[in-house]
């Protein structure tokens, strides 16, 4: 099928290990800067600052990197392009931390991470076509979920033992393999018109942002992470108040757990969207948030604070899945997959970046077991606007393969 | 940052500060990083140019002074249990407490504390350990978060009230100290 003659069958293998790798990148990242930057003798006001051009440079990017995906004809070299901003962020890191090249790399991070998602989510497509797409999304989860269990294991011990400044070097050589993997890659044949838009293509960009069922699923997006991305940090404090010494081992497994319930679920999340259709799925998800939230806030003790966390597993499998799939979903007959997974990225961020703040916020003021409530309510009312106001989106089974 | 949820709640609860000062140099580097991401080359940093010599200048080996700020901190046994990351001075200028970041596991889980500045030993010429906070585990554990400068911080004073500074012992002046640390509240 492929039309460049590259063997097909190396494909979906090769894009497994990239997902595994791309995956491993991106963590390396975040958590670490802060601790590096201490140990570098940084304020903490100059920490903040740079951690902020990063969060910032992540949300202004989402489109401008969307509109780059969709005028590129090949997304295997858009990724390869990613890969190597995340080199070049993780090298100016390990080398020079000082202003300039910190401010350079959380520029280049930000912006290569918006361009590395829609850019995999694009070559999945290409390869597969819309019908088996959300199969080959739930191996993707599958397989970045892997990589981000493992990596967060590795580069917390690495962190820990070595120096913060390793978890930059490995972050750097982990690009290669991803780059070996991306190369073994063929060039799929299925709707090349979705994803690659002709220049200043206008009637189908007007019909995506006319799409109501966009605009619905961007606001249930931002309430998921608006819900979710303060959690797992509210947890953590609620461990440390509770485990002592241990506490890091039990916020470690914290993370991990949920990464592998992610690997278990997220290819049978991808079979149900095509056999249930996506609303189920989608409400499975949802629920999961107030669910976790109920139970991070009432669960005595340390330990089984983790089994709560492991239900987020379960949101984590269903979003991944879901909000690539129902781009494509939103954008067959247009030509503008990767813009529409940028303002569903878009939504993501923005919701994540509030998240954070109210839950501090409603921690501070009111304690943990009402932040936990209250974002449990954030995630609840996601989940009714799904009930009540996205159709499905599934694609009829008459209509034709575009 | 981006898509996958795991990142997102890996990112650090928001550490975003008042951008009041300073923020002419930094708008300028975020322009300059916003611009030139492709401008690696960029990099030196241009080191001022040599004073004049000063009257009177006073050598220290490098085994009698610490660098405390950003440096590991260990506990009494010789673990590492965070890095000490601001001080806080008195009108005089002496360091009245020290915030220490007990990181958590990749950012997660990170929690401040102030403690008073008696608790530490310092001890110069131990490359390996050359902080040691003296508080106990459960003293740690009990001490509440430390949020920032500019709010009411509760520094932990050491147990025994006859060790910490006289300028704020009488605040814990009670002869029976609870098991753990007293916390007091000062403006």
């Amino acid at each position: 099928m492929p039309r460049d003659g590259t063997l097909p069958t190396r494909s979906p293998r090769a894009l497994d290990l990239l997902n595994f790798f791309t995956a491993d990148v991106q963590t390396g990242f975040g958590p670490f800067v802060a601790v590096y930057l201490t140990a570098h003798k940084w304020t903490q006001e100059d920490i903040g600052f740079v951690l902020t051009l990063g969060t910032i440079t992540a949300i202004i990017s989402q489109l401008p990197s969307g509109v780059l995906v969709d005028a590129t004809r090949d997304k295997r070299r858009v990724a390869a392009g990613g890969l190597i901003g995340i080199i070049a962020a993780a090298l100016l890191l390990a080398l020079w931390p000082q202003e300039l090249p910190v401010a350079l790399a959380q520029v280049l991070h930000g912006v290569a991470s918006c361009i590395l998602t829609p850019a995999i989510a694009a070559i999945s497509l290409e390869l597969v076509g819309n019908a088996a797409l959300g199969e080959r999304l739930g191996r993707n989860a599958r397989f970045a979920s892997i990589g981000n269990g493992l990596t967060a294991a590795v580069m917390g011990v690495t962190g820990s033992y070595l120096s913060s400044r390793a978890v930059f070097w490995l972050t750097a050589a982990l690009c290669v393999p991803a780059l070996l993997s991306l190369s073994g890659i063929g060039r799929g044949s299925f709707a090349a018109s979705q994803i690659t838009a002709p220049p200043l293509e206008m009637r189908g960009l007007r019909k995506l942002f006319r799409d109501k069922r966009l605009l619905i699923f961007a606001v249930c997006v931002m309430l998921f992470h608006m819900s979710n991305a303060a959690m797992l940090p509210l947890a953590g404090a609620a461990v440390t108040m509770r485990a002592g010494e241990i506490a890091n081992l039990i916020i470690a497994a914290c993370i991990v757990v949920p990464q592998g319930v992610v690997a278990l679920a997220s290819p049978w999340v991808g079979r149900r969207a095509a056999s249930w259709g996506r609303r189920p799925v989608l409400i499975l998800g949802w629920a999961a948030l107030p669910a976790r939230a109920v139970l991070l806030a009432v669960l005595p003790g340390p330990y089984l604070l983790i089994g709560a966390q492991a239900i987020s597993g379960v949101s984590a499998a269903v979003f991944g899945v879901m909000l690539p799939l129902l781009a494509a979903d939103f954008t067959r007959g247009t030509s503008h997959f990767n813009l529409c997974m940028g303002a569903l990225g878009l939504a993501v961020a923005a919701g994540a970046a509030i998240s954070t703040s109210l839950g501090g916020w409603v921690a501070d003021a009111a304690g943990l077991h009402v932040a936990f409530f209250a974002l449990g309510a954030v995630g609840a009312v996601g989940m009714l606007l799904l009930c009540v106001a996205l159709p499905e989106t599934r694609e009829a089974p008459g209509e034709p393969q575009v | 940052m981006t898509l996958p949820y795991f990142f997102l709640d890996c990112v650090p609860l928001t550490r975003v500060s008042p951008w009041t000062r300073n923020s002419v140099r930094r708008l300028r580097i975020a322009g300059v990083a916003l611009c030139l991401p492709v401008l690696l080359a960029a990099a030196p940093d241009s080191k001022p140019a040599p004073e004049p010599p000063a009257q009177h200048v006073k050598s220290v080996p490098p085994d009698q002074d610490i660098a405390v700020l950003g440096h590991t901190v260990s506990a009494p046994d010789g673990k590492t249990i965070g890095r000490l990351i601001d001080v806080l001075v008195d009108a005089t200028g002496k360091p009245e407490a020290a915030v220490i970041d007990f990181g958590g596991f990749m950012g997660v889980g990170a929690r401040k504390i102030a403690v008073h500045w008696s608790t530490l030993r310092f001890a110069p010429g131990d490359h390996v350990h050359p902080i040691t906070l003296t508080l106990t585990p459960d003293q740690i554990k009990a001490a509440p978060e430390y949020k920032s400068a500019s709010k009411p911080v509760s520094v932990v004073e050491p147990p025994d009230a006859d060790a910490g500074s006289p300028a704020i012992t009488p605040a814990i002046a009670d002869p029976v100290p609870p098991a753990a640390a007293v916390p007091t509240i000062r403006q």
